[in-house]
Parts: structure tokens; sequence; C-alpha cells
């Protein structure tokens, strides 16, 4: 797991104990894990009695260092050891290790969620809701007399504004062919694991 | 037998036959067990035949009747030999039925298990067979809807897009001493990074942005292949060159009143003539320090927007007039500012000229200076030597004579000294020529010392990329073991088989030694019989011969005759019976092949079933009548 200089420095800054102690490290720590995970950005998070005695510069510095720290661990989902090394690196010692993995280990949960949440998708079909319908006559053709369905798929995008939602009509056959197509996709994956 | 009868049954249990698993040997097969083997078989052969055919006998006669006859159809479309009725099936005899069954089991696809047709080394079958692990897997977890999981990164939901925002990051402990920009980084103004982007999302994608972006900026080149940091490096040294310079005649030309910012920036000016704004390395600070004194400007004229902490000097409550001439006032003051500006900036460009001129000038000067003092030191010469010669001229002959004496002195010493010289210079060359081959001998050695290093380490290399792949096989054959069926004991099979190998070659000696002592005794008996009959006719000659004349001799002639027949009948008898018993022999196999057969006890069945099927015609025939 690389880190760049600036990373390192702010890394350095919170190892070291005549800056931050224990309990202020664990704050910093906490404060940092809360910033990235919580949905609305809190400007009074490193507002704390503890620690008005630290340069806020230094304090900022160390902050934001912390949280591209975290933000890098969960993108490679590190384990404990590879986090020590790098922490080991960055003149951690034990104690201040042992919180990063135990808050690490705590929020690693949301964080994937977070982080696995950021890309690009396709369409989601989220629902299907169907229909019958019996046409007797049209206007022009009477005595019809013929079934059919009427299929709606209920379709999500990230801000659902280009794409409503996908109705379509058809036969009895049409649909038994549709239902076999697919009935085939989820066998597959089963072959699939065959292998 | 028995052997035989349960790797049958296993493979019919493999195709996919409902047999039990107490069934151990042909001869327990009843009529449903046969059915529900032979419609096992055809469901893999032929799916499309078999969809119509049931694996359990129907109770009705007529129906099991009919489903005989297919059957009996199906196989014999694959290619079965023998003829086949719905007897084969509804009846079953044991030998029979075997033989039915090897064929059908002979005709079916190999074990899936060990059909791995794709490579089975090789880093793509690692892969895929991971993928298989995987999604078996999930494929065993249970299905849960939706709404009701409980929320993990595996699942496929809405992604946002990776938007981007830039964020200002503070930097502590920075190397320039500039204390502006840290101050303002630090002060309230600048909340916490994460804090600066409020939507989730994007704040963690620019977090992850600017992290990609630091790490690129390395200034020692970790990515050694970089052009961009190669040219950096060119540009280091020519920079550091040119601000030294360029701040050696600024701080000579300027005064030292102004702060260190003020003067980094004119530095910066020069550097890139005719520019009016600072471009290049200083961007990043520069432009923050010109923010720095914009903020700083725009804090002591606007009414601040911080809350609280800057105590505005408006009371929020004037009226609209005062406000407006305060802003009116602001316009001018800006206007003003903008100006001196403007003459500043004139100012330092001509400054710069000027500069740039005599800069020029001096370049030159010094040039013809130089050029100056070398003329001078040469006249210096000459007229040296014109002094000497005026000197010495009053004493004129005598001072030849002795210049003459001194020349040839000085030609002698010449002489001297190279001969000197090259007694010398002999040895020497002599010395340089061999050290010099020395050199070349040993240069040659470790040429060849380093090829044969890197021939042995090319050797080391192949030999460790052999290990590892041997040991990758090793461990996937190991894997892909442990994933195999263990229900058959390999061992135990190719224990038998050896064994049943080892008898049938035994028997095939048997077999040889008994033909050859046939052959031999067929020589013998050929041999004998033929010397019988030359003998036989040889004694018939001489006895007739001699029969025509004497009495006793036709009569010995006749018990000649009559001997010889009836040896010939012996004969006869007694390869009839040797006939006769290999024809018992054949008669009691085939007799205990067809009580195996159990026709007796089929053929009650068959009566009974043929009573059957009347009864049930006879009930269709009533209700018929009736409807």
């Amino acid at each position: 797991m690389e880190l760049s200089e600036y990373v390192q420095r702010g890394c350095q800054m919170l190892a070291d104990p005549g800056c931050f102690d224990l309990a202020a490290f664990a704050l910093v720590l906490r404060a940092a894990f809360r910033s990235l995970l919580e949905a609305r950005a809190d400007e009074a998070v490193l507002d704390h009695p503890d620690l008005k005695h630290i340069d806020p510069l230094v304090l900022k510095h160390s902050h934001a260092a912390l949280a591209t720290c975290i933000l890098e661990a969960g993108k490679q989902k590190a384990d404990k050891s590879t986090l020590s090394t790098c922490l080991e690196d960055c003149k951690f010692d034990r104690e201040r290790i042992e919180l990063f993995c135990t808050e690490y280990q705590k929020n690693k949960n949301s964080l994937e969620i977070l982080l696995g949440s950021i890309g690009r998708c396709p369409l989601l079909i989220t629902d299907v809701s169907w229909r019958l319908e019996y046409q007797i006559k049209t206007n022009q053709l009477h005595k019809l007399y013929r079934p059919s369905y009427l299929v709606t798929l209920n379709v999500e995008n990230e801000d659902s504004r280009s794409h409503p939602d996908i109705s379509f009509n058809c036969t009895m056959e049409q649909l038994q062919d549709l239902v076999g197509k697919l009935k085939d996709a989820a066998k597959s994956l089963e072959r699939a694991a065959q292998m | 037998m028995e052997e035989a009868d349960r790797i049958l049954i296993h493979s019919l249990r493999h195709a996919g036959s409902a047999i039990p698993e107490d069934v151990q040997s042909l001869r327990a097969f009843t009529a449903e067990l046969a059915v529900a083997a032979v419609v096992g078989c055809l469901q893999v052969l032929r799916p499309s035949l078999s969809s119509s055919l049931s694996a359990h006998l129907p109770p009705g006669m007529s129906a099991r009747f009919r489903l005989g006859m297919s059957l009996a159809q199906a196989c014999s479309d694959l290619g079965y030999p023998r003829e086949l009725g719905y007897q084969s099936f509804l009846y079953p005899s044991e030998p029979d039925l075997r033989q039915l069954l090897l064929f059908l089991a002979e005709r079916l696809p190999p074990d899936p298990a060990q059909e791995s047709a794709q490579p089975s080394v090789g880093e793509s079958a690692i892969l895929l067979r991971a993928i298989g692990a995987r999604v078996r897997e999930l494929l065993t977890e249970p299905w849960l809807p939706t709404a009701l999981k409980p929320p993990k990164y595996q699942d496929c939901v809405l992604l946002k897009p990776f938007h981007v925002q830039p964020f200002m990051f503070p930097k502590a402990n920075t190397p320039e001493g500039a204390s502006e920009v840290q101050e303002f980084q630090g002060g309230p103004l600048v909340p916490p990074v994460p804090a600066q982007i409020p939507c989730q999302a994007i704040r963690a994608a620019s977090f992850l942005e600017e992290h990609a972006a630091q790490l690129q900026e390395l200034p020692e080149g970790d990515a050694p292949g970089d052009t961009d940091k190669a040219g950096r490096r060119h540009l280091a040294p020519r920079l550091v060159e040119q601000l030294r310079q360029n701040w050696g005649q600024a701080t000579s030309s300027t005064s030292g009143a102004r702060g260190p910012g003020r003067e980094l920036s004119e530095l910066l000016c020069t550097w890139v003539p005719g520019s009016g704004e600072p471009r290049g390395k200083g961007s990043r600070f520069t432009h923050a320090e010109k923010f720095t004194f914009a903020q700083e400007e725009k804090m002591a004229h606007a009414p601040p927007l911080a809350p609280a902490e800057h105590p505005s000097p408006l009371s929020p409550l004037s009226p609209t007039h005062l406000e407006q001439e305060v802003q009116a006032g602001q316009e001018a003051e800006l206007a003003s500012l903008q100006g001196r500006l403007e003459l500043v900036g004139h100012s330092i460009k001509e400054a710069g000229a000027t500069m740039k001129r005599l800069t020029l000038s001096t370049g030159q000067i010094e040039a013809e200076a130089h050029q100056d003092w070398l003329s001078t030191t040469e006249r210096e010469q000459a007229r040296r030597l014109k002094r000497r010669a005026v000197d010495l001229l009053p004493d004129a002959p005598s001072n030849l004579a002795k210049l003459q004496v001194v020349v040839e002195a000085s030609a002698q010493r010449v002489i001297h000294l190279t001969g000197q010289w090259e007694r010398h210079r002999v040895p020497l060359l002599a010395e340089y020529r061999a050290l010099k081959k020395r050199r070349d001998q040993r240069e040659l050695e470790s040429l060849h010392r380093a090829a044969e290093l890197q021939a042995l380490q090319e050797c080391v290399r192949v030999a460790a990329g052999e290990a590892r792949r041997k040991e990758g096989l090793y461990k996937q054959l190991v894997a892909e073991l442990e994933t195999l069926p263990g229900d058959m004991a390999r061992s135990a099979y190719t224990h038998r088989i050896l064994e049943i190998v080892g008898s049938i070659r035994k028997q095939k000696e048997e077999i040889t030694k008994i033909l050859s002592d046939t052959k031999l005794l067929q020589k013998e008996i050929n041999a004998l019989s033929g010397k019988l009959d030359r003998t036989f006719a040889v004694t018939d000659e001489l006895v007739f011969k001699d029969a025509k004349k004497d009495d006793s001799v036709r009569k010995a002639y006749k018990y000649l005759a009559a001997l010889h027949e009836n040896c010939s009948q012996l004969i006869q008898t007694i390869e009839d019976t040797g006939t006769i018993l290999r024809e018992v022999r054949d008669l009691e196999e085939q007799i205990e092949t067809e009580t195996g057969k159990k026709t007796l006890s089929n053929l009650d069945q068959i009566l009974e079933d043929y009573k059957a099927v009347r009864q049930e015609n006879a009930g269709l025939l009533g209700r018929v009548h009736e409807a």
C-alpha cells in the first residue's frame, strides 16, 4: 500500500507523541472515520476541547492524511498485517496501530459499502409487474378474442432522469420463450459452478 | 461376475437411474429395476425419446406392455444387435439383461468429473476453478428478498458516478517560509478537509483522486521512465542557476525594505521577461499569495461573512444610503489601487529592460578589456627582447662570438639530452606494452567468467521456474484429487484388474500347452494310421500273392482282412465316444444357461399376465358397451 509524501508527513506528525498524545490521537482517528462515513459534512468535527492545544494547521494536515490513509486501506481491502506494516513505516507505535486497526475493523463494512457504491452501472431492474389483457376487437378488426400480457419493468437509474419504466406487450408463446431463455441464463450459472 | 455387476450398477447409478443401495448383482434385478435402469440410460443417451417414458412400471398390464415395446424399440434404435421385445424388460433373464445393460453402459458418455477437456494446468484453469468455487458458494446461500438483506458491498446497488471536486489540502511544516498561506490554511475559513465537500460519494472519490495525483508527483523518480520527471530533473539545476544570478542582481538593485514574498515574485518576473504576472513553478504559492492579499484587502473593506469571529466595523442596522456611500468609496479605492498596480507593473518592465541593456554592455566591455590585456602582454615581451639586443649592441663582435659559443654549447646539450631521453624511453615503452598486453588478457578472462556466470544464472532461473511450475502443478493435482469422488477405491480396481490379467495369462499358457499337446497327439495318430495303412497294404499284397497257391495262406489273408476291419471299427467307436462325450458336455452347459433364464417361472408369470390382460379387455369392452 503506497502512501504519498503528504500523507506520510501527516502520519508522522500523528505518530509523534509530543504533538499528539494518545487521547488526542484517538479523537482525531474517530473524527476521520466519522467525517468520511457520515453523509452530511460536519465542519465542527475537529472542534473538541482536547484538541484545542494543537496547532490547527498540523491538526488539519494530519486529519486529511489520516482520511486518505483510511480510504486507501479500504480501497485495497488491507488486512491487519498490511496495515500494521504500513503504519510502522510511518513510525507509529504499537498502541496507536492497535487503535487504528480496531477502529478500521469496526467501520470496515460501511467503508466498503461507501467505496463500492462509486462507479457507473447500467440500468437496474428492481421489479416486474404484469397484467393480462384480452382483446375482443379493435377498430379495424372485430371478433379478435386474443389474450396477451402487458409487462412493466421498473427500472432504476442513479438520478432516474431519462429512463422511465419499460413497458411492453407480448403473446403467450413469446412470454414462454422469454421465461425459458431466462431460466437458461439462471441455469448457466450452475453449470459454470461445475467447472 | 460380481465385480463386473457392481461396476455396471455403479455406472448405471451414476447415469441417474434410481437403483437402491443394496442391489449388488444382476440376479436381484426385478422387472421394476430393469425398467428403471434402462430408462435412466435412455434419458442420458436420447433425452428426446425418453421424455415420454416413465421410470416406473405402470400398474395396468396393457400399459406395461406398451412401455416394454417402446423401450425395446428405443434400444434397437440405438443399435442393439440382438432382438428385443417387451419380454426382455417385463420378464428379464439374467444373461440377456446383462448384455443389454452392458451395451447401454458402453454408450453412456464418460463420467463428467473426468471429462475435463480443458487444460488442467495453467493460470486460466486456476482462475476458472476459483470462479467455480465462488459461484458454488454463492449458489448455496438461501434466497432473501432484496429489501431484507443487510447491506453488503457485493450487492448490485445503484452506483453513484465518480465525480471529483478539488479541495484545499493544508500543508504543515513546509520548507518555504511563507507564513501567510499557513495562517490562512490553519484559520477558520478553511474547514477540515473532508468537510469541504458535502456529498459523501464525491468526498471519497476526491480523496482517492488527490492521493493518486500526489503519488505521481514524487520528486525522486519512482517511475524512471517518466519523461515528465526527467524533463523536470533537467530543469531543476538550470532554474537554480537562473534564480541565483537574478537574486544577486535583484538584491543589488532593490531596497531591502520589502518582504521576501515580494522579492520572489519580482525574481520570477525577471526570469520570464516581458510578462507582467509570475508564472511557472511558484504558481500555487503565488496564487495563494494573491488570494491571501486579495482576501485581506476584501476583509478590510467588505462586511465579513465569517460568523461572529471578526466583528464587522459596520453595524447591520445602518440605513441603505450609507451602504451605498461605502460601496462607492470602495469602488474608487479599488480603481486607484488598480491604477497604481499598473504603474508599478510598467516600472517593473522598464527596470527589467534597463538591466538587460546594462548586462549586455558590461559583457562587451569585459571582452574588450580582455583582448587589450592580451595584446599588451605580447608587446611587453617584444619590447624586452629588443631592449636586451640594444644593450648588447656596443660591444658587437666579442658579444657575437660569445653568443655563438653559447649557441653551440646549447646545441650540444640538446643532442646529449636527446640521447639520454632515448635511453630512458625504450625500456619504458617496452614495459608499457607488456602491461597493456597483460591488461587485455585479464579483460578477456573476466569477460569469459562473466559469460559463464550469466549462463549459470540462466540455468538457475530456468530451474527455479521449473520447480515453481511443478509445485503449482502438484498443488493443483492435490486439490483435484480432493474434489474427486472417492466412493470407489481405485486401488481395489487396479488390483483386481492385475489379478485378472495374470490369471488370463496363465489360462492362455495352459491353453497353448493343451493345444500343442493336441497337435502332437494328432500328429502321432496321423503317423500311426499312415504306418498302419502302409503295413496293411504291404502285408495285403504279400499274403495275396501267396494266397493264390496256398489254402492256409488264403485263410490267414481272410483273418488279416477281418482283423483290419474290426480294428478300424474299434477306432471308429472310440472316436464316436469322444465326440459324444463332447456333445454331452455342450448340452450340459446349455442346460445350465437355460435354467438360469428362469423360463418356467417366466412362462407362469406370462400366463397370469395374459389372464389379467384379458380381464382388462373384457372390463373395457363392458364399459364401452355401457357408454
